[in-house]
């Protein structure tokens, strides 16, 4: 059994992990994932176990992705339950390179089995054993990011809500800023348009890690996507829903002027 | 308005024909007996004279009072003033009739008001007998009345000029209204007058090294106001000066219930302090960002869009001034004197507490004052009671047929872009002004549905975690991963930054627990431990008690 | 090599009466885990998923707020969370930079089912060590 495989191969969820096959399933669909590898949950937990091969093996696939890496958790059994488990598990943006993957991978593997994991993991119904997968990718530095939900998660509406703000997608997810809110609907229409309070962006920082920097005065209520991006998110999650179904949290970032698509996972209780 | 004992259900009829809307954001809480006495008359007359003389196609907003809770409608114009309306709409852009009402504004209005508040303010009402202090509780309200009719008549005059450049240069550019009502700092402060106290209060202060001192301690604020006062060598005097302009405004909302500056010194040091330890706000970058929205804007509006921000800029002080300097200082006065009258028929046994003489209307002020038996001091007590337990949410948004939607499109140019200047003030400019009245409510992004009150904990770090108690309402700039295991304690989630769309608005759903996120600033404005409704369906946050 | 040294856990007095190979079955099953210096380990009141040994660094103990042990290199926390997944009894807080071995309930658990003779010694021990402390 194959333990690392490039993202686009990721087909089996139990060993891969929802995240990495639902991006492999995207990349197979022509949509704009950054490439990357999936990770077993097997080899994540050898390589938090210290074993030596393991490391080495996760290496050697992961050089040729070059500088900057952007390393997600990909859990097993999440996307079964009814529950998001935002936050959850760590996204570890910025890791330098392969020689520091090792603590990152370890890193991963105890926010899957930490103290909040299980409670949190008992709490939505969920008793087994935690595992985790992981996807490793090239690292974007973009000028916008954020998140857009295909369908409204509080009305239950049948529209698209996207937040955005400067720079990582971070500041969105982690709610770091208040972030710009558009709605739009199906046929591209713009419903709403409300510039956030955008003060600081997280930016990637040369050496390792993120940063959050103060935003330029005149940017942080300077609204960070024009109605052509908007089209082109719209048309993004038209795409998103035909692949995966309806009701999809995507993650994504727009990066030297290309719109990218980080993650997509099901919304759960949406509108309830 | 007859007010219901605690259990029973409130009935809500319409006041009278036509359309009326709950207005919850200046009223959360039902009114005072005096209040809904002298507000809606004063306020008709005002409005209806501002929609006369820009010639908008209505003839101004009645008022009414249901159950103690206001209720807005817009009154149309009578049909055979339409032409009329038209023309006047046209002449009020040829001849930029707000700017002779700024003239009037500034040369007759403000400075007669000023004149008439401090002379009301020079009375003691304690000195006063009680036939005396009911003549001055009647020219208090009168005074009153009148600010509140100034207040509505210069509405026009502050927010279409502004409405109307947020029309125009927000379809030019795509810019959100609040980034360009950005463009209006830097305007002359408040007023000469104003900015001339507080500048010399802050002034005096920093060069008397014994008031920066006594300014500094944590002492009773109350004794450190009286202390800065009597400072010589001018401090005293400055601070004197300063007090009374701004002393007997009420510092929240609008009605006597509320209290003035004086009553809570706490929120005045902490004011002067503020302004004595400020930077001036630097508005030289204004014109860099005027200019950077020009060249925004297609070059061919760029000439008319140098005159709209213009006029914006030049009337935009109109909008907190209006305000400051009519009703919200009248109405401090009047409950001065209303707690003069208050405070000596407690010390008789007649009512059980000071305060709930704000709940007698004027002639029951007036009765009560020469020994009237009515109403008893239970039923003072009750009316008080009453208007601390409800709240604007129990009151139906609205009650009778709504209209059907204005349609500007068919409308002579002029007139149409009238209506639609009011119309984006209303939104972009009202909301934002008034809210700043709500000390005791903020908003954010509705993230999560239901209702929930309980005890707010300031929690910013894991290492807090400990102080968390079940039910508690977490309080906190953002939320992540490690705050998860604080979620089966907590009853809601509020928090300062985020969008609907973050870790915590998406764990709050999946909790479900009421969630408002992105307020700005709630970690500054409740303190912990304090008592909040969090209400996640309407995105608002309210301290109680 | 996977796991925790054995040296390591021998010197940590719940595992006395374990025999060596004993231990070294139980070292397998654990992976290091850092924590900076200011980080919540474990949190009172919070589900339990792991048990941990300090191999460097220093942490403190509070019970509702309040201090109450300071822990080093060989101690050992939250072994509770290997019988039972309940609540934990204290809060740990790391007050420098700390290196700890960490072994998770689902991975104990199937050795001890396995193996029933390691999991009455530990609760023995640890029956022990509670009512020593009750002495205290």
């Amino acid at each position: 059994m194959k333990r690392v495989v490039p993202l686009e191969k990721a087909l089996d969820d139990t060993i891969f992990g929802s995240k990495a096959v639902g991006l492999g399933q995207a990349i197979r669909d022509g949509l704009p994932v950054p490439p990357g590898v999936a990770l077993s949950g097997s080899i994540v937990e050898a390589v938090a176990a210290g074993e030596q091969p393991a490391i080495k093996e996760v290496a050697k696939w992961v050089e040729p992705l070059g500088g900057p890496l952007a390393v997600r958790s990909s859990a097993v059994d999440e996307d079964g339950a009814a529950a998001s488990f935002a936050g959850q598990h760590l996204t570890l943006l910025n890791v330098p390179s392969a020689a520091e993957l090792g603590s990152a991978l370890s890193k991963i593997w105890w926010s899957a089995n930490s103290d909040s994991a299980i409670t949190y993991r008992k709490k939505v119904g969920l008793f087994t054993r935690p595992s985790v997968g992981v996807v490793v990718q090239a690292l974007l530095d973009p000028d916008t990011a954020g998140v857009m939900f295909t369908r409204n998660p509080v009305t239950g509406a049948d529209e698209r809500v996207i937040e955005a703000s400067w720079g990582l997608g971070e500041a969105v997810v982690a709610g770091i800023v208040i972030p710009d809110h558009y709605r739009v609907d199906r046929s591209g229409q713009v419903l709403e348009r409300k510039a956030g309070l955008k003060r600081v962006a997280v930016r990637t920082v040369p050496g390792g890690g993120t940063v959050e920097e103060q935003v330029a005065p005149e940017l942080v209520e300077r609204l960070c996507l024009d109605d052509d991006r908007l089209q082109e998110l719209n048309r993004l999650a038209e795409r998103c829903e035909q692949v995966y179904g309806p009701a999809r949290d995507v993650e994504w970032a727009i990066a030297g002027g290309t719109l990218y698509l980080l993650q997509c996972r099901a919304i759960t209780q949406a509108g309830r | 308005m007859t007010p219901t004992g605690g259990g029973t259900k409130l009935r809500f009829e319409p006041p009278g024909p036509g359309f009326w809307e709950l207005d919850p954001v200046h009223f959360p809480r039902p009114a005072t007996r005096y209040w809904t006495e002298v507000h809606p008359g004063a306020f008709q007359r005002g409005t209806s004279e501002f929609a006369r003389s820009y010639g908008m196609l209505i003839d101004g907003l009645g008022m009414a009072y249901v159950n103690g809770f206001a209720y807005r409608m817009v009154r149309p114009a009578p049909e055979g003033e339409l032409p009329e309306r038209f023309k006047r709409a046209e002449e009020v852009f040829q001849k930029k009739y707000w700017r002779q009402q700024f003239r009037d504004w500034n040369e007759t209005f403000k400075p007669a008001s000023m004149k008439a508040h401090r002379e009301l303010q020079s009375v003691d009402p304690d000195g006063l007998s009680d036939d005396a202090l009911a003549a001055h509780l009647t020219r208090c309200r009168d005074h009153h009345a009148e600010m509140l009719y100034q207040h509505m008549r210069f509405t026009a005059a502050a927010v279409v000029p502004t409405g109307d450049f947020l029309a125009h240069v927000g379809d030019w550019t795509g810019l959100p209204p609040a980034e360009l009502l950005g463009l209006m700092r830097g305007t002359s402060p408040t007023s000469a007058g104003a900015s001339a106290q507080l500048g010399q209060l802050i002034a005096a202060i920093r060069q008397d090294p014994r008031a920066q001192q006594r300014l500094d301690t944590e002492d009773d604020p109350g004794s450190t106001l009286e202390a800065l006062r009597s400072l010589d060598r001018g401090t005293g005097a400055a601070v004197s000066a300063y007090l009374d302009l701004v002393g007997y405004r009420l510092l929240d909302g609008f009605d006597i219930s509320n209290p003035f500056a004086l009553e809570q010194p706490d929120a005045l040091r902490r004011a002067i302090r503020a302004a004595v330890a400020g930077k001036v706000a630097d508005a030289s970058d204004v014109e860099g960002r005027i200019a950077g929205v020009r060249a925004k804007v297609p070059e061919k509006h760029r000439a008319q869009f140098d005159e709209l921000v213009e006029e914006a800029r030049l009337t935009y002080s109109l909008r907190d001034e209006r305000g400051v300097f009519s009703d919200i200082w009248a109405s401090g006065l009047m409950r001065r004197a209303v707690l003069a009258g208050g405070r000596r028929l407690a010390a008789k046994g007649r009512i059980h507490e000071a305060v709930h003489f704000v709940d007698a209307g004027l002639d029951e002020m007036r009765a009560l004052l020469s020994g009237a038996d009515e109403p008893s001091a239970d039923e003072l007590a009750k009316r008080c009671e009453y208007r601390a337990s409800h709240s604007a949410k129990e009151a139906p948004a609205a009650m009778g047929t709504p209209p059907p939607p204005p349609d500007l499109s068919g409308l002579p140019p002029a007139a149409g872009r009238i209506m639609r200047a009011i119309g984006i003030a209303l939104g972009a400019v009202f909301g934002s002004s008034e809210a700043a009245h709500e000390k005791h409510m903020l908003r954010g992004l509705a993230a999560s549905r239901g209702v929930y009150e309980g005890p707010a904990r300031r929690v910013s770090h894991p290492s807090e975690f400990d102080r968390m108690v079940k039910g508690d309402v977490l309080v906190t700039e953002s939320t992540t991963e490690a705050f998860n295991i604080l979620l089966p304690l907590l009853g809601a989630i509020v928090t300062d930054s985020g969008g609907l769309l973050s870790h915590s608005a998406i764990v709050a759903r999946e909790y479900g627990i009421p969630g408002v996120v992105g307020t700005r600033e709630a970690t500054e404005r409740i303190k912990d431990g304090a008592r909040v409704r969090v209400d996640g369906d309407a995105g608002e946050v309210t301290v109680l008690g | 090599m996977r796991g925790a040294p054995v040296e390591v856990l021998r010197r940590v007095p719940l595992f006395s009466d374990l025999t060596k190979r004993e231990v070294q079955q139980i070292a397998r099953l654990f992976k290091e885990r850092r924590f900076a210096a200011g980080e919540t380990v474990v949190q009172e009141g919070s589900g339990g998923a792991a048990f941990f040994v300090i191999v460097s660094g220093e942490a403190t103990v509070l019970i509702r707020g309040k201090k109450k042990k300071i822990l080093k290199a060989d101690d050992y926390f939250g072994e509770i969370a290997l019988i039972d997944d309940g609540p934990r009894m204290a809060t740990i807080a790391a007050t420098s930079d700390l290196v700890c071995y960490g072994l998770t309930y689902w991975d104990f658990r199937p050795v001890v089912e396995a193996n029933g003779v390691i999991g009455w010694k530990l609760l023995q021990r640890m029956a022990k060590m509670l009512r020593e402390a009750r002495e205290d």
